[in-house]
């Protein structure tokens, strides 16, 4: 049995963003969190739940298995700062300016010392005319519509000596033991 | 003691199912009754809208915002480990791969399931309740 959740429509769902609300699905079952957003395709709903540790654990609410939303609370300035920047940035880069500098040297030259060419554009590096490295300059911020390069780079920035200790979400190769050279 | 549990990481060979009716065996056929009513890939604008322009614009404003801001937070779960809570008190833990356009299927790897680990797997939109993740 389904509820008319899902044929609210996007200007009614709107309504419920940066509210705190608690959804009934199922039989007997509840989450409550901050609502992100609808999406407008499945009228799923996003919670956000800021935890007492300090973590943020996201959950998605599938349109179909709506049976309720009630509204609890409207955000206060500082809960719904939160909520707008917690995915707006996909990768919020910490480091300052002249880490970065450091940094992007320390790839342009690593790449360069193996025939890479590589270019310094702004803050970004730009290899082969065809890829781009943004901040922080790791495999994982590298783009590019050329597959080949993409991979080849990507492999290159991995094996860069001295490179700083996995980063737990986005290196791919946590067991991978980080080795310096003098 | 040299013996090792049986380990639930331990990876299992891919299930086939038996083939259903044709054409598409693989879940619901899209002309299907069944399909229609379940699997709907979009939800059209309201009726109010469609008499009124202004409105129209508003409402596919609010569209896009909804929607981009979902997107993103798709983006931000790609190789995370996601909770997918099921119906039936199914729980299965998996790595976010990508989901598709309608949010029909979520494509995830190394499923754990009761039975064992499933390197790939498509878990489908109509099966899940919830799902969760950790920024």
């Amino acid at each position: 049995m389904q509820c008319g959740w899902p044929l609210l429509g996007p200007l009614q769902w709107i309504r419920y963003v940066n509210k705190q609300v608690t959804v009934k699905v199922g039989k007997d079952e509840e989450h409550r969190g901050w609502l992100l957003t609808v999406d407008p395709v499945s009228a799923s709903l996003v919670l956000v739940d800021f935890r007492e540790d300090g973590g943020t654990s996201v959950q998605v609410v599938m349109g179909h298995a709506v049976e309720e939303v009630q509204v609890l609370q409207e955000a206060d300035e500082e809960t719904a700062d939160r909520l707008r920047t917690s995915f707006m940035s996909l990768r919020t880069c910490s480091l300052d300016p002249e880490e970065l500098r450091m940094r992007r040297r320390g790839v342009r030259s690593w790449l360069e010392k193996n025939r890479v060419p590589v270019e310094e554009e702004g803050d970004e590096l730009r290899v082969a005319g065809v890829l781009t490295i943004r901040a922080p300059y790791g495999p994982e911020d590298c783009f590019s519509s050329n597959q080949t390069v993409l991979d080849r780079v990507q492999r290159l920035i991995q094996t860069k000596p001295d490179r700083p200790g996995p980063r737990p979400e986005t290196d791919p190769d946590p067991t991978r033991p980080s080795w310096t050279d003098p | 003691n040299g013996v090792e549990r049986l380990n639930m990481a331990t990876p299992v060979s891919v299930l086939r199912l038996p083939k259903g009716p044709d054409p598409n065996s693989r879940g619901f056929d899209p002309k299907s009754p069944r399909f229609i009513a379940l699997c709907r890939t979009s939800i059209s604008t309201s009726a109010a809208s469609e008499v009124d322009s202004a409105e129209l614009q508003r409402e596919q404003h609010a569209r896009s915002v909804l929607r981009e801001t979902f997107l993103r937070c798709l983006l931000s779960m790609t190789n995370k480990k996601v909770q997918f809570h099921m119906y039936e008190k199914v729980k299965v833990e998996a790595t976010f791969g990508a989901s598709d356009i309608d949010v029909l299927n979520f494509q995830v790897s190394d499923l754990h399931t009761p039975i064992g680990v499933q390197k790939e797997a498509l878990i489908r939109s109509q099966d899940v309740i919830s799902f969760t993740f950790d920024v």
